[in-house]
């Protein structure tokens, strides 16, 4: 009885404790690991803040990976005219998350923008990526 | 056996038990079971609260806490768990599973000590369906934010569990299951529609055995953990099928049984106003969810989601008024009919409501069914993508990541949920009737007094069929 008490307090902490601490550390080895550097982007509806950040900062030379996270009901775009990204431009449906690649090949202040017609200010859906 | 037979067609007596199979048997009685279920939905439930935590107040379409539970777990809950299986979903909860650790100081062996934490009896007052009435109907207050915002199911789920193991430390054993789990009330009330049960097997083993082992509990089993009396069960409602009474009974007396949907319906047995409530309130709710997610009124939609305070407190004012008083009141009219109809003096009105409110049990399921294939049928396919991509990280564990959304049959969904509402609108007459036959004396005047119920379940059940498919 005692074996399979350790084996039920075991499992218990595995399920829950070991979770979270694999999900983490999954993810941490997963960005650790990759070619890529990382970039988090969150699409908003300028009434609603915009994108953010609005100004991403990535280094010179690298691929970069763009994780973009739409937490809206209606559906945005992203284009970043002046690289060749891989898609070269997404649709990003509500809820949904698109990841878009491309190689920092270039120095400078280079726009990036929605593309789908999101709200009445979609024109000013718009940012900045920073290659240093 | 009885020569009643619903539709002609099965003896309500009619029961077949899956436990005379040793593999089911043995399974009933391991301590494992429902240990592992529980620990395996402790560990979904885990990834759910991380995902709704991360995805804070994203979109919940490729969420996987909204997907999980508002997708996956309230399809399979209206679909099969509660009627069919009546309340398996108790039996591998994780909720409670913190308190009752903490009561028992152990999660897998028997403790035949007294049992940890403060071991409170729960006020008489407040034993009934009353607080799981009132917790259910407020949580639908916020269905706007948890189905589509992945941090109110956070939020909601996580409170659940603190309450649960709040309550477990103060309470005796399930009370927070018992009377305040908001989920346990409505499992509670359809499970008399579900087509298994618990039940002794011989009654006269369970009155010879003086030690009530199944209630009192010995080294194989706790005592039931629902504060019932499992050699006396006759219907299914408050057994949250915890599997103790199998473990603990020496005789093997208890069995898991196949019976005809609804054989509890005619159980009189604890039947009260509370429950009576409970149906009209999941038939109000059926009504205004529906109206709010899957209708075409996008009004609604923005007063559901507190786009504006004035619309938000009418869509609350309105919602509570329709489950609490407009529903059971034309209820009452109805009722009050059934009695002149009948032209008796001695049946009681308030017996007349209270039994004839079971009718709204299978019309009440069905029309969860039936607004259940409109989430999943729709939505389903998004289940594939966040079990690949949990926490929208760019993960891609099963190589789902990238289906994309696709409704399925949707086409026919104007088709499933009239049939669904119709056949279960058929079970309501069956019941209707013998339930008519159950509260008056005569034949002729339960046939008088089943008029207006008749009228009132056909009239619910068209405005349902004009909601759905009109």
């Amino acid at each position: 009885m005692k074996r399979n008490e350790f084996i039920a307090v075991t499992l218990m902490i595995l399920v829950t404790i070991g979770t979270i601490a694999a999900v983490f550390s999954y993810e941490s080895y997963r960005r650790r690991s990759a070619e890529y550097f990382f970039v988090e982007l969150i699409a908003r509806s300028p009434n609603n803040g915009n994108w953010y950040p609005k100004e991403l900062k990535v280094p010179y030379g690298k691929k970069i990976k763009l994780h973009i996270r739409n937490i809206e009901t209606v559906s945005h775009g992203f284009a970043l005219p002046d690289f060749d990204t891989e898609p070269s431009s997404s649709e990003i449906k509500a809820g949904e998350v698109v990841e878009v690649t491309f190689v920092a090949d270039k120095r400078g202040s280079f726009p990036f923008m929605c593309t789908a017609w999101c709200s009445e200010e979609h024109m000013q859906m718009n940012g900045k990526l920073l290659v240093e | 056996m009885s020569k009643d037979k619903l539709f002609g067609l099965v003896d309500l007596d009619w029961r077949f038990e899956l436990t005379k199979f040793r593999p089911v048997r043995a399974l009933f009685k391991s301590r494992w079971f429902p240990l592992l279920p529980i620990l395996f939905n402790l560990f979904i439930f885990v990834i759910i609260l991380l995902a709704g935590f991360l995805g804070g107040y994203s979109a919940g379409n490729y969420n996987f806490g909204i997907m999980i539970v508002w997708i996956l777990w309230w399809v399979m809950l209206m679909f099969v768990l509660v009627p069919v299986l009546s309340r398996a979903w108790c039996l591998m909860c994780p909720f409670p599973i913190f308190g009752e650790w903490a009561q028992r100081g152990a999660l897998f062996g028997v403790n035949m000590g007294k049992l940890g934490g403060l071991n409170l009896k729960w006020p008489k007052a407040l034993k009934n369906m009353w607080i799981m009435n009132v917790f259910f109907l407020v949580t639908t207050f916020f269905s706007g934010f948890f189905t589509v915002r992945p941090l109110a199911t956070f939020i909601l789920l996580g409170l659940i569990i603190l309450i649960a193991f709040i309550m477990g430390l103060i309470f005796e054993k399930r009370s927070f299951c018992l009377y305040v789990c908001p989920v346990s009330g409505f499992q509670g009330l359809y499970s008399q529609f579900a087509t298994t049960e618990i039940r002794s097997k011989d009654p006269q083993v369970c009155k010879e055995h003086k030690l009530k082992t199944c209630y009192l509990g010995n080294e194989k089993g706790y005592g039931c953990p629902w504060l019932l009396a499992p050699f006396s069960f006759r219907k299914n409602t408050y057994c949250g099928m915890c599997l103790e009474c199998f473990k603990s009974c020496p005789y093997d007396n208890m069995a898991f049984n196949l019976r005809p949907p609804g054989a509890d319906l005619l159980v009189d047995d604890k039947r009260g106003l509370d429950e009576a409530w409970k149906s009209f309130i999941m038939l109000g709710i059926a009504m205004v969810f529906f109206l709010s997610m899957q209708g075409p009124w996008g009004v609604l939609k923005d007063m559901v989601r507190a786009s504006t305070l004035r619309g938000y407190l009418t869509f609350i004012t309105f919602h509570t008024v329709l489950c609490l008083l407009v529903i059971p009141g034309i209820f009452f009219v109805f009722s009050y009919l059934s009695k002149v109809f009948s032209g008796n003096k001695e049946v009681s009105l308030k017996k007349l409501f209270i039994n004839f409110s079971y009718t709204l049990i299978p019309i009440g399921l069905g029309a969860w069914i039936a607004f259940s294939f409109g989430i999943v049928l729709p939505n389903g396919s998004y289940i594939l993508h966040i079990l690949s991509d949990p926490f929208s990280w760019g993960w891609n564990l099963f190589g789902t990541k990238n289906v994309p959304w696709t409704p399925v049959f949707t086409h026919s969904l104007g088709y499933l949920q009239g049939i669904t509402l119709l056949v279960f609108y058929l079970f309501s007459l069956a019941y209707g009737f013998r339930l008519s036959k159950q509260t008056f004396p005569g034949l002729q005047e339960a046939k008088r007094g089943w008029i207006p119920i008749f009228t009132f379940l056909t009239l619910t059940t068209l405005l349902f069929l004009w909601l759905y498919i009109g």
